[in-house]
């Protein structure tokens, strides 16, 4: 008999996921079926949080899914985007057909990387991936007249295809190269060949070709700011925080578990990999006069810091590398709540007749103060500005990068740090651009009416990073919990 | 027995055709049809490998992919569908109004 209980919870989203269609083909009503969705939501959070009290960590169905410490964790935020996601989408969606079905995605979304977060082998990571990826296609393509969303869809699905077309592929090497699926297996096999497989190197570039399109990395950025521009606004927060994280759980599990006995020959390339991402995104989001393609180009560089993990996590000294990692997860879950946040904000202020120029946001300060200042708090934590949430996981996750050059004598991991944190320097420079506008330049004085729905989203992720960047200890100790599980066998 | 390098090459030449026609061709519904090539080149190397290693684990593998092929075409031509409808075109060179 197997034991469904760790699975339960994606399992449970996804059950309500089928059951919301009905729910509003019976009830006729879209806010009846915002909440129905809600509640299925926080119902699988709830049985996150009780597995994860339970301190236990165990594998069903042949070791291919695995509840710990590591995929709660990232459960947990995936929820947590799908609610703020749900919750800014009541006002969003109202008054558009179909409304069951987004919500419906939505959380197909969400179980998708739910899964991800679990998979053990190669089998399920793959199948998470795709059930987040064609769900989001449908999403970004869900506003059917609107010409920018079609265009936006029609990329994103072309560039996913390619990109899983490439992964699996590389998967399929791995599998003739070992032999093996699960992770463990693989990592075994990879060490036991002795020198280089150049199958394995194949591999290698496929995976990253693959898997760095769906986190947008240098060279493999260029659909990104196009989709995030063309998508509906609360999709694109869910793009940027659910599913760019999702692709980076990917790369950790095949990276850093399963090849990391050929280290030497990719950590140096993600190494250049990410300091390229990080200057590209911030050097070109400068530039941008629309509000939603700087923050896809401020979210590719931060693709780029939380790249550096790679390398680091896979240093020789276990406590170094486990540190390296779990700056890496804390940093993950901030950018979550405030990327998210500020794509959050975009939309309610657009559904609030604002345009999404960055021009248009001048005088904004007398005109939705409320909104102005929540903005001001997510760009100034992006910018990773103490007390906020940015900077303490940027600190944590750069001074991983110091450490690991010091204690375990791989020196050219400080240049990450360096290069990391002149381009936050930098970055500062368009963060605080919008901020001046929004606060010291003149605009229209006529009040903005912002639905209460947003109020209530954007404030669980103005919470979310005033309170990790106050008290930041309890949830670092959670992603060292996080890391540690993760070096498990 | 036919060579397992016979199989593989074979792969590689679909996976090599699809590459280059998803990159240089211009109308969408080719460029969709490159990809299944590109899925089902990755296939044969799955069952190639499950079958010279007598593991069914590679087969249950390319199951799983193919019936993920088939829900990505499903959702792809919807997509290409409602661009048709929207801009009048499915041509890749046509739709400009984003920035690439």
């Amino acid at each position: 008999m197997i034991d469904f209980t760790p699975v339960l919870p994606a399992m449970m989203l996804g059950g309500v996921a089928l059951l919301v269609p009905a729910v509003r083909m019976l009830t006729k009503s879209d806010k009846a079926t915002g909440i129905a969705s809600l509640a299925g939501i926080v119902a699988s959070m709830l049985l996150v949080f009780y597995w994860f009290y339970n301190g236990s960590h165990m594998a069903v169905f042949e070791n291919m899914l695995r509840i710990d410490a590591f995929s709660a964790l990232f459960m947990l935020i995936f929820l947590f985007v799908a609610l703020y996601v749900v919750i800014a989408s009541l006002r969003f969606v109202d008054g558009l057909k179909h409304t069951g079905e987004y919500y419906a995605l939505v959380m197909l979304a969400t179980a998708g990387m739910m899964v991800v977060a679990m998979s053990m082998d190669l089998i399920t990571l793959f199948v998470g991936i795709e059930i987040t990826s064609l769900s989001s296609y449908s999403l970004v393509a869900f506003r059917k007249k609107d010409k920018l969303g079609a265009e936006a869809a029609t990329k994103y699905f072309i560039i996913g295809g390619l990109s899983s077309a490439l992964s699996l592929f590389g998967i399929s090497l791995i599998y003739g190269a070992t032999g093996q699926v699960n992770f463990q297996a693989v990592a075994s096999a990879v060490a036991a060949l002795h020198g280089m497989d150049p199958v394995l190197i194949l591999a290698i570039v496929m995976i990253v070709a693959g898997f760095g399109f769906k986190v947008a990395i240098v060279p493999f950025q260029m659909w990104a700011p196009d989709v995030y521009e063309g998508a509906p606004t609360t999709i694109t927060a869910m793009l940027a925080s659910g599913s760019k994280k999702m692709g980076f759980i990917a790369l950790f599990k095949v990276f850093i578990i399963g090849l990391v006995a050929i280290k030497a020959d990719w950590s140096m390339m993600i190494g250049i990999v990410a300091i390229a991402t990080m200057t590209l995104g911030n050097v070109i989001a400068i530039s941008q006069t629309s509000i939603k393609r700087m923050l896809a180009y401020s979210s590719i560089a931060q693709a780029g810091y939380i790249l550096i993990v790679l390398p680091i996590a896979v240093v020789g000294d276990p406590t170094v590398a486990q540190y390296g990692l779990a700056g890496g997860i804390f940093h993950m879950m901030t950018h979550a709540f405030m990327k998210g946040g500020a794509f959050i904000i975009v939309a309610g202020l657009a559904t609030a007749a604002l345009g999404e120029h960055i021009n248009d946001y001048k005088g904004l300060y007398r005109r939705a103060p409320l909104m102005a200042f929540a903005m001001t708090i997510m760009l100034f934590s992006l910018a990773g500005i103490p007390p906020l949430a940015g900077f303490a996981s940027k600190f944590v996750l750069f001074s991983g990068a110091i450490y690991a050059s010091n204690l375990a004598g791989e020196q050219w991991l400080l240049w990450l740090a360096v290069a990391a944190i002149i381009n936050s320097a930098i970055s500062l420079y368009y963060y605080a651009r919008v901020v001046k506008y929004m606060y010291l330049d003149e605009g229209p004085k006529d009040k903005l009416k912002i639905a209460p729905a947003f109020g209530v989203a954007v404030a669980v992720c103005v919470v979310a990073v005033i309170l990790i960047g106050v008290f930041p200890d309890p949830f670092i100790q959670a992603c060292q919990e996080a890391a540690k599980a993760f070096f498990l066998p | 027995m036919i060579p397992q390098e016979y199989f593989l090459a074979l792969a590689s030449i679909l996976f090599v055709i699809g590459a280059y026609g998803v990159l240089t061709r211009k109308n969408a519904i080719v460029v969709l049809m490159c990809i299944e090539l590109m899925l089902n080149a990755a296939n044969i190397n799955f069952v190639t490998f499950a079958a010279f290693r007598n593991d069914p684990t590679g087969q249950v593998f390319a199951l799983f992919s193919i019936a993920i092929a088939a829900a990505e075409v499903a959702v792809g031509l919807a997509i290409l569908l409602n661009l048709q409808k929207t801009q009048d075109t499915i041509n890749l060179e046509d739709i400009k109004l984003l920035r690439w």
